[in-house]
């Protein structure tokens, strides 16, 4: 076979394209991309406020480290106003925006992150963390791309129910919000009270806000209860049942969930209402801010926050709720890294496969000691205790796995 | 029956705050046809001025500490020994904090008042004359206005105000059950309905009534007998913002101070379209209804059903009385 000059060059150039067009189009990004929604007005807007700063500040500390295999991230977050239908348009906005520099996406609740699940497919899909320890998003076989970075509200039910037998309980009641985060480990709840033995003497929902305490506190009273569950809520209500029951002069004791365990707001309420949070307890899967000489990359954080955020409140604490995003985010970014690093395209499906399999990893003082990922959770936690007069949460348990 | 009176009475608290928020949504509505959407958010500004003045002011170096807390050396003297919630140690704690609940309650109603005018005045004078549905937008619009302005003023931070009454529980036995109330949310009750009484008594026997009850039944024939719409326009905004403000401090005293405070007037819409939206009296029936129908409901049969038997109350009585239980019959609605 024999080639003209211009056969020649048109041959080579079809080769050429043909040959060099796949890698054009897979070049590697300049920047990658993780998206977020927050919940910067609407009723968890104080959540989302102290949250939004761990953004920036690990913006900074993950491309200090070198990004993702030397390639800078950039955050792109938005508000939510904690609607899910918001969340969804987020993501498919910075979806459309970013295309595949977009590598992960932190959403900002429960309803968001299922609402986000049928999404999730072939090119559109990316890893994604969020705010919430649904327990029905902790399984790979139905939100293989979704992930908590702590246990399920389910496990955290587990762990309160543990510690309640443990101190000798026999009968509890569970008040909860009248919402999917509230509702979300109330039959397990019941299936775990029955099997240690447990009596459960009111279940009890309330508004998310503004709820009608004195009837609950009322109902609390006549239920004979010994312990009571509050999950649910995050800056409101539960603080107003355990005064309204202290002033009923019940001697119940008072356990919370994550999104109840946060110190500022205990450090408010004490400050202004008295001291009647003493004793309060609660599940929290993550060290506490303040209990960093074994956490070094908690002492990293302080450095950072230090620089960053000096002369606010954010300079010397960083809330629980930031805590979890960092976790998240850490995750998020240890999976991208372990998939850059293996020279493997930064795909959902490869992302989550590393994500997946992250075992006994040292977090850097998160959790008690390594950890690993089971069924996209973490399932870790332990009780601790407020005391209004150190205006601490201190432990009342050893780390607690399920 | 003990019991039944334990949650009656929580109701009729619950009715009362209802009543004292929907105060403010008949009199705008009464005096200028509009229904005021905005009137949740109004209430959570007087929440927000009251934990200013109360809160945070007091708080600052240059406050003299006594508007922090008033502790004389004889208050000092009766608080020994006396426990957190003893019901002299809660009056004792209360008093303390006399001075600053004080201010904040003189800061909010005042603030309140202006703010309630410069809405007046910049948002709804301007359209006079136009579609009453046009002033009704504007009313949604100012939702966005103040609820972004809150958050840029104060954060979106959740925050704790003084109670406005001093907490003392308080235990007796009825028909052989014990009965618990707090005392904050007694006088917050009695608070509530005095000022709904005020109104009411104001509306039916001063000049200023006549003149919002005039303006009610016909702006054109109000004007020709000379009273000044305008400013009953005004007066009415300004009545809302205040009664408002009391709403949005006692709110806050039971739920703290966050943004989800302003949701409170949209649940409260329903209770007025219940009673009618020009019908104080009628409004007062329906919040009263709707506090003890979700105490009893919440009593019997749990949170879910409380969340919605009340209001399918309300569904029923529009159905059958579209102006509400005591509106006017020829109210023209949206």
């Amino acid at each position: 076979m024999t080639f003209n000059r211009r056969e020649f060059l048109a041959t080579g150039a079809a080769a050429t394209a043909a040959i060099g067009t796949p890698m054009i189009l897979k070049a590697q990004a300049k920047e990658y991309v993780l998206g977020a929604s927050l919940p910067l007005t609407g009723p968890f807007a104080t959540a989302g406020q102290l949250v939004a700063p761990a953004f920036s500040l690990a913006q900074k500390l993950f491309n200090d480290e070198g990004g993702i295999a030397g390639i800078p991230i950039r955050f792109v977050t938005e508000d939510s106003g904690y609607v899910p239908q918001n969340t969804l348009a987020n993501y498919q906005r910075v979806l459309a925006t970013e295309g595949n520099s977009l590598v992960a996406y932190f959403s900002d609740s429960t309803g968001a992150m299922k609402l986000i699940a049928p999404e999730l497919k072939g090119d559109n899909a990316r890893l994604m963390g969020s705010t919430s320890f649904a327990s029905e998003l902790a399984d790979p076989a139905t939100h293989p791309y979704q992930y908590l970075s702590g246990p399920t509200y389910q496990d955290q039910f587990d762990i309160l129910m543990q510690n309640i037998k443990l101190a000798g309980g026999s009968k509890i009641a569970i008040i909860y919000s009248n919402t999917e985060f509230g509702r979300d480990p109330l039959e397990h709840g019941r299936a775990k009270a029955a099997e240690l033995g447990l009596e459960i003497v009111l279940e009890e929902t309330t508004k998310p806000q503004g709820a009608d305490i004195p009837t609950h506190v009322t109902k609390l009273a006549q239920s004979g209860a010994e312990h009571c569950i509050l999950h649910g809520y995050v800056t409101g209500v539960w603080p107003q049942l355990i005064g309204g029951a202290r002033q009923f002069g019940l001697p119940v004791q008072f356990h919370g969930t994550f999104w109840g365990m946060e110190k500022l707001i205990a450090d408010r309420i004490t400050a202004e209402a008295g001291p009647f949070l003493a004793g309060y307890q609660g599940v929290m899967p993550y060290r506490y801010f303040y209990d960093r000489d074994d956490a070094p990359r908690y002492q990293q954080y302080a450095a950072l926050s230090k620089a960053m955020f000096a002369g606010t409140p954010l300079e010397n604490y960083m809330s629980t709720w930031a805590l979890q995003a960092m976790c998240g985010l850490e995750l998020a970014m240890k999976a991208l890294r372990a998939t850059a690093e293996a020279g493997n395209e930064l795909t959902a499906d490869n992302v989550a496969e590393n994500l997946s399999g992250i075992s006994d990893w040292d977090s850097g003082g998160f959790f008690g000691g390594p950890v690993s990922m089971t069924n996209n959770k973490i399932g870790t936690g332990r009780v601790y205790e407020y005391s209004p007069e150190t205006k601490l949460f201190t432990p009342s348990s050893d780390w607690l796995s399920t | 029956m003990g019991q039944f009176t334990q949650f009656a009475i929580n109701g009729l608290m619950s009715g009362a705050i209802y009543a004292l928020i929907a105060v403010g949504i008949v009199s705008v509505y009464k005096a200028t046809k509009v229904v005021n959407f905005a009137h949740g958010y109004l209430i959570m500004f007087g929440a927000y001025f009251y934990f200013t003045f109360a809160v945070i002011i007091p708080g600052q170096e240059w406050a003299p500490e006594w508007l922090a807390s008033w502790k004389p050396s004889w208050m000092l003297e009766m608080r020994k020994g006396l426990g957190m919630f003893s019901p002299l140690g809660a009056v004792l704690d209360w008093m303390a904090n006399i001075p600053r609940i004080l201010l904040g309650l003189v800061g909010a109603v005042s603030c309140n008042a202006i703010l309630g005018r410069v809405v007046e005045r910049t948002l709804m004078r301007p359209l006079m004359g136009q579609s009453v549905f046009a002033m009704i937008m504007v009313t949604v619009g100012l939702i966005s206005i103040l609820s972004g302005s809150a958050s840029l003023i104060w954060t979106a931070d959740a925050a704790f105000v003084p109670h406005i009454a001093p907490n003392t529980p308080i235990r007796f036995e009825l028909f052989g059950t014990m009965i618990f109330l707090f005392g904050a949310d007694i006088v917050n009750m009695l608070i509530a309905l005095l000022i709904f009484g005020g109104i009411v008594t104001m509306v039916k026997f001063t000049k200023a009534g006549i003149a919002i009850r005039a303006t009610a039944e016909d702006q054109s024939t109000a004007y020709s007998m000379g009273i000044s719409v305008p400013k009953v326009f005004s007066n009415a905004w300004v009545l809302a913002s205040t009664t408002g403000a009391v709403a949005g401090a006692i709110l806050a005293t039971r739920n703290g101070i966050s943004p989800s405070l302003g949701l409170f007037g949209f649940s409260v819409l329903a209770i007025v379209l219940m009673g009618g939206l020009d019908s104080y009296v009628g409004c007062f029936i329906a919040a009263m209804s709707v506090g003890v129908l979700e105490a009893m409901t919440q009593w019997k049969m749990g949170g879910e059903w409380a969340a919605i038997v009340p209001y399918v109350a309300v569904l029923v009585v529009i159905i059958f009385r579209p102006h509400g239980l005591m509106g006017q019959k020829e109210v023209e609605r949206i």
